[in-house]
Order: structure tokens, then sequence, then C-alpha cells
């Protein structure tokens, strides 16, 4: 359905992402994990065609999304890693303008937008402007934004980011469900325990390049380690975290 | 033929239900309600109060021409052969002026929201949207803002000052004609203004980079505030130019904007006889096409450059290191911020002064004003004593420095009570005891030591050239007091941590406060420049200034004292009263 075929993204002279190369296919969960600056946010803007590859192509159904972009945005659903919102408009005006956008039929979506608030608990906030939600309200607003047109491919940077634990543990479900119902799900997260969870593939990034790719069944097998959390330490770490953390203590426990 | 009209009906519903009309609706909206990251912080007055605003120039002024021109007040003038074309003209340039600083004021205040930025990026580019629609839109948003604000801008003068001139007679013809060539005339001068900026502001976004544009766009609106400024303060001088015998003073004036529209007037009144002002005229259109096209290209020239490259540019810079303050900061923690809090709330109330754009834009507006005012002053005494070689110790040139420090201090002032990112004011709140003095000591040292710094040295320089160095040091110490005086007074009833505390709720008081500034300027800068000047001719005599300045700061002292403790608390959510 969705995938990368040798991406190569060069900022200047720069490599950010090197031959980055992946299938997602419908009913699949792809975990895309990496440390900070690993690219990432840089592989996810390639996918929803906000940033041109310097070499390689992300194929959709067989065609260069680029082809025909807006179609293949029509199918998409993409929840950003910032909760970058218009502060001066209420919930259910940003989500009916999201709609309109993505050109949903007006009855459909008055009814939809409504549903959705009230599943996501936002409905008595849907006249309170965006500026004054919570950090987890507006990644909320980000989640509906994102399902209300039924999308058959979801691209999710860190989308659990500040939503309490029962939105998370509603989301976690909620990701099975679309990937039972065969909907393709791209999800970027530094949240180990729910990627080990959800995800049916794993790729780990390390300085913009693929080091490990497969299903997690695979990549625990190839890497012999059964936790992912061991995983990503053995492949991608290159410090001795346990010694990070005590030269911290001794730095702030030193006298002053 | 109903049918049709049934389908013309539901197919213009369906477009203006469509994507193209969606995003127009937000950009319109997002140029009214600014641009800024988190709404609840910007100072949102709503379409309408804003508009009110606008409008509020132009209908005062209009208001003010009812008293000029009442029958009854020529009548006592003695003006029988009233020609309203020929007596109007320098109210007509007024009001051609007036509309289009108001208009580029306005722009310039919501620079940041005309073009499209990363949020627009983020939450737009990834929805099925084409790159077309967003930039129509957007185009479309900014000309109906242009129209809008030209409207509401004249809306008062439309009516009002063709009434308050041709009301007593008896034409209504006349009166017709006089309202058209007005109208006319400063609506397209305020379209001029704003495409004018709108062309400027593109043309910089076009040619630099984001990060650059986004750095010097704060020192390029000050600048075109100034100009605007000088432009308004020009109308003051400009009567000459409409006496009959100005014609090499006219041909001097005809690459000034606001002439151009005047021939418009003068054209339309049907005075287009007047070779200059039929020139002028020409100019007029042929400038207002030039900036319409300008304004057009380099738009879609920036929106290439700028919009569409915005996921492969970096947002913000590292911020600027202030090595040039390193210095000056280690003097000042020694001397008079020995306090850990004192010297921690200094520091962060300083960079926020410098760095953040929303506090740097009003105290810029206040300096641009006291830069303005103080070099109309220069100007007009130095045509007094152009022949004169030696320069006279005169209340105008005293004024100088204390018209600049009244416009920063209370500019400053203003900004304090411009918050600063409110969700990161916990810091303050959860180290900072509300007891005791803590908020007038920190502000009284950032207010003195912003503008001493600088007014204190220049003055006394610029004062040893003109006057000599006695009269230099007096001048200096008396600015100095006089500095002491204002921020005492300035901050009576002050209480907050700058910044730290949401926008004080408006108060039936807050015209007042306008109103004291007002005359607290004539006060500061007037009579104060007045009275020095009557001390420095016998230099004892300024053992009294420095005496009323000690009475002042006790007087000031008692009043604090008697004030209930808990109005001397320090608050972060309850706004206390306005402290001018």
């Amino acid at each position: 359905m969705l995938e990368a075929v040798a991406l190569a993204k060069f900022y200047g002279s720069v490599p950010a992402v090197h031959e980055v190369g992946f299938r997602l296919e419908p009913g699949q969960v792809l975990g895309y994990l990496g440390p900070n600056g690993s690219g990432k946010s840089t592989t996810v803007k390639m996918l929803i065609g906000l940033l041109e590859p310097t070499r390689g192509q992300v194929l959709f159904e067989g065609q260069d999304i680029q082809h025909d972009l807006l179609a293949y945005r029509k199918r998409l659903g993409y929840v950003p890693e910032e909760a970058n919102l218009y502060p001066y408009l209420s919930g259910e005006e940003y989500l009916e303008m999201v709609g309109t956008l993505r050109t949903m039929p007006p009855s459909k979506l008055k009814s939809r937008v409504g549903a959705l608030l009230e599943l996501f608990s936002l409905y008595p906030h849907r006249h309170v402007a965006l500026g004054s939600y919570s950090k987890g309200m507006r990644q909320r607003v980000l989640l509906i934004a994102a399902l209300m047109d039924n999308p058959d491919v979801l691209i999710l940077d860190e989308p659990l980011s500040g939503l309490d634990v029962t939105s998370a543990l509603i989301f976690k479900n909620l990701m099975q469900t679309f990937s039972a119902k065969g909907k393709a799900i791209f999800y970027c997260s530094h949240v180990l325990e729910i990627v080990e969870k959800v995800c049916t593939q794993l790729l780990v990034l390390r300085k913009g390049q693929v080091i490990a790719y497969g299903s997690t069944e695979e990549v625990r097998r190839r890497i012999g380690q059964v936790s992912l959390e061991n995983i990503f330490l053995q492949l991608v770490e290159e410090k001795d975290v346990t010694q990070v953390a005590n030269d911290i203590v001794d730095v702030v426990m030193s006298p002053i | 033929m109903s049918s049709w009209r049934r389908t013309l009906r539901e197919k213009l519903a369906a477009y203006a239900r469509g994507p193209l009309v969606c995003l127009l609706r937000l950009f319109a909206g997002r140029m009214f309600h600014g641009a800024g990251d988190s709404g609840a912080e910007e100072l949102d007055m709503g379409a309408g109060i804003l508009l009110i605003f606008l409008a509020m120039p132009g209908t005062l002024v209009s208001l003010l021409m009812f008293e000029k021109y009442g029958s009854l007040i020529r009548y006592l003038r003695g003006d029988k052969l009233f020609d309203p074309y020929v007596a109007t003209i320098p109210d007509e340039y007024f009001f051609i002026v007036l509309s289009m600083a108001v208009t580029a004021g306005a722009v310039l205040w919501r620079w940041d929201s005309i073009f499209l930025d990363r949020r627009d990026y983020a939450n737009l580019v990834p929805l099925p949207v084409s790159l077309r629609h967003i930039f129509l839109a957007n185009l479309a948003a900014v000309f109906s803002l242009a129209f809008v604000l030209t409207i509401v801008v004249n809306a008062g003068s439309f009516f009002l000052f063709p009434i308050a001139v041709q009301g007593s007679q008896n034409s209504v013809l006349m009166l017709f004609r006089f309202a058209w060539g007005h109208s006319a005339s400063v609506i397209l001068a305020s379209a001029f203004s704003f495409l004018a900026v709108f062309a400027f502001s593109g043309c910089l976004l076009a040619v630099l980079p984001f990060r650059t544009f986004r750095k010097i766009s704060l020192y390029v609106r000050f600048f075109i505030a100034l100009c605007l400024l000088a432009m308004l303060a020009s109308t003051l001088t400009a009567v000459s130019l409409f006496s009959p015998n100005s014609h090499d003073l006219r041909f001097q004036f005809g690459l000034f904007p606001p002439i151009w529209f005047l021939g418009i007037t003068e054209t339309l009144w049907g005075r287009g006889n007047d070779i200059f002002f039929a020139a002028m005229a020409h100019r007029a259109l042929i400038g207002l096409a030039l900036a319409l096209f300008v304004s057009v290209f380099a738009y879609a020239l920036s929106f290439r450059r700028s919009f569409v490259r915005i996921p492969e540019t970096a947002d913000v810079g590292p911020l600027p290191r202030m090595r040039r303050f390193r210095l000056h900061g280690a003097l000042l923690d020694g001397t008079i911020l020995r306090s850990e809090h004192l010297r921690a709330c200094y520091h962060f109330v300083l960079r926020t002064l410098l760095r953040s754009e929303a506090h740097l834009q009003v105290i810029l507006a206040f300096a641009a004003l006291g830069i303005i005012v103080a070099a109309e002053t220069v100007r007009d005494t130095f045509a007094v004593y152009e022949r004169s070689t030696l320069v006279p110790l005169s209340p105008e040139l005293l004024a100088i420095p204390f018209i600049l420090g009244y416009c920063v201090l209370v500019g400053m002032r203003f900004a304090f009570e411009i918050p600063a990112d409110l969700r990161a004011n916990w810091l303050f709140r959860l180290w900072i005891s509300l007891e005791g003095e803590q908020a007038r000591p920190l502000a009284r040292r950032v207010l003195l030591t912003f503008t001493l710094a600088w007014l204190a040295p220049a003055c006394f320089l610029y004062s040893i050239f003109l006057w000599g160095w006695l009269l230099a040091l007096l001048h200096t110490t008396i600015l100095i007091l006089s500095c002491l005086i204002l921020v005492e007074v300035l901050l009576v009833r002050f209480r907050k941590i700058p910044f730290t505390c949401p926008y004080p709720a408006f108060q039936s008081d807050s015209t007042l406060v306008l109103v004291a500034a007002l005359f607290g300027f004539l006060a500061f800068a007037v009579y104060i420049p007045e009275f020095e000047q009557w001390s420095l001719t016998e230099p004892w005599r300024v053992l009294l200034f420095v005496l009323l300045t000690v009475i002042s700061l006790i007087g000031l002292r008692q009043y604090r004292k008697q004030m209930l403790d808990m109005d001397k608390q320090l608050v972060f959510e309850d706004p206390a009263p306005s402290g001018f």
C-alpha cells in the first residue's frame, strides 16, 4: 500500500535520511524508532509529501505520491509532532474547517465531528478557543482531525504526547482495531512500551540510516533481546545510560 | 426562471461551503485576531473594537471641523467670501495623511498575520488542499483586509467632513461634489498606503531568508512608523505649500505621496486646470497601479520562496549572545542588584525587553513618537536661531532629552503590562515571596538603567557641545532627578513582576490614565525644561530644583506608606489598578 523506496534527503550536503526503505501493507502497524535527530521527522515529512526526497520515491498503491498528491492526502490521516493549532478557533470550528478542506459533505461532517468530540471527551469544550486547551486536549483534536475522514493510511508522529492514561489506552486499542480493519498505520514514537504492544513491524533508524527492519518478532530474534528497550539500547544508544545517570547525580550533589 | 435561480443559489451556497471560501474565512480571521502562538496571551480586542479604534481618528478630526467651519464661527471671524475648495485644502491634506498613516499603522500592527507562516503550513498543507488555493485565499484575504481598512479608517470623514464644510451652503450638488472628491482621494490614499507597506514587506520576504526577515522585521516596522509619524508631523508645516506663491516649494514636494492624492481631490473638485495638481493626480494613479502590481508580484515571489520552502528551513536560529551586556551586567550585579531574586528577575526582564517582539514593539512605538516630537522641536528651534552663531539656552533645546526620556519610560511602563508566556510564570510564583517590596525596586532599576544608561551620557555630550561643561553637568543632573521622580510616579501603585500577569482588565479609569499621560508629557517635557531654563540662568537656583525633587520623593514615599499592606503585596493573578 505505502512504500518508501531508497529514500534520501540532504540538507545541503548534510544527509538527514539515507537509503531508507520499507513497505507498509493494509492491516500492518509499522513502528518507526530512533533517537532525536535520527531523521524520523524528515521521513514523516517525505511520506506526507511536505518534503520532496533528494533521491528515492514514496509510492502509494504503486504510484509516486507526487503524481497526484491531493488524491493521496485525501486518503491520509496525519497527526503531527507539534499541536500547532489556530488559537482563536474553537475545537469544533477547527474540525469543521479540516472537514471542509477534506471536502467532506457538510451533513456528514457535522454529525461526525459531534460524535468524535463526544467520544474523545471534548464535547463540553467544543466552543472553547483552542488557545486555552491543554496539551492533551489539543492532541485529541489532532487525532480527531486525522481520523474524521476515515483515512486508509494513518501517519502518526508522537501521537501520545500529553495524553492522559485513559486516552492513551483508548488510543492503543484504537490502533489495534484500525489495524484489524485493514488500515495501514505508520507509528513514530519514543514510547517503546506502546510500540512493543501495538506494532507488527519495526524499523529502527540511526543517523538517518536503517539499522533494523522487519516484523517485531524477527527483529527480536535477530538482535537476541526480548524487550524492545534492550533492542533499542543495543542498536541505537552509544552511551552507557547508567553511567550518565550516575554522572548527573554526582554533578547535582557536588558542593557549590 | 425560478429553477435557474435556484440552481445558481445552490451553486453559490456550495461554493460558500467549499475549501476556497473556508480558507478565505480562516485567513481573514487570523488577520483580525493576530498570529501569536498562544492566543490566550495575545491582546485580542475582537474585530468590532478594532474597527472602532481605526475609525476613531478620522471621525474625531471630522467632528472638530464642525467648529472650524461652522457658519457662526466664520461670521465671527469675518469670512464673508468663503470658498470651501480653497479654504479646506490644508485640512484635506491632513485627512489624506491621516488616512494613510492609520491604514499603514494597522498593517504594521498586523504585519505578522498577513503572510502565511509555519502554523499555516503545518495545519493546511498535509490536507488535500492545493497550494494554489492557499495562495489565492490568502491574497483574497489580504485584499479584503485592504478594502475593509480603507472603508473603516475613512468612514467617519466620508460623511462628517463634507457636512461640516458644506452643511451651511445651500447646494446639495456642491455637497456631493465635495464629498465625492474627498472620499475618492482618502480611499485611494489609504489603499496606496496599504499596498505600499504590503509590497515592501513582500519584497523583503521574497529577497531575504525567512530567519533574517523575522530578525529585521521589527526594525523595519520601527523605521516605517518613524516615516509615518514624520508624515503626520509634516501637516503642521505643509500649509505653506498651499499659498498662491508656493510654486517652487510645490514641485519640491511632488515626490511626497500625500500630495499626489491631494491632486486627485483637486481634480475631482473641478480644479484640474492647475497644472501641478493635474500632474499629481496622474502620479497618484500611476503610484497606485505600481503599488498594486509590485505587491502582488512580491507576494507571489515570497509565497514561492518562503512558504513553499518552510519544511526545509529551521524556524528560529540561536538567540543573540548578549556579549555587550556582560560587562554591564557584572557591574550592575556588584552594585545595584545585590539580592539574588533581584538579580534573577532583572536579567529576565532585560532579556525579555530586548528579545520579545511584542514588548520591543511597544517601546519602539513610544520611542518613535519621542524621536519625531524631538526632531520637530529641534527643527523649529534651529529655524528660529539659524542666523545666530550662539545657540541660546532655550526651553525647547533643553526639552529634547526630557521628551525622549518621557516617551521611553512611559513606553516601558506600558510594556510591563504585556504578559510574556504566562505559562512560565510559575517559576516566580514558586520562589518569590508575596510579602515585602519586590516589584517596585526591580521595576525602578530596570526603568532607570534602561533609560539613563544612554540618555544621560548623550544629554551630557550634546550639552557640552552647545553650552559648555557647567551647564552640561547641571542639565544632566536635572534630567536624572526628573527621571527619578517620573519613575516613582509611574510605579507608585505597581506591584507586579513585569510580564508575569495577564493583561489588566479595561477599567473605568483607563481614559483618565491616557489623559494623565498627556498631561504628564506637558509637565515633564514642557514645564520642567521651562523651569530648568529659569534655574540655569543663575546656577544657584538649581538647588531649588534639588529641593523640590527631594520634597516630591518624600511626598510619594508618604503616599506609599499610608497605602494598605494588601495594596502593596505582589500579585500574579488579580491585576492591580493601573499604576499611572
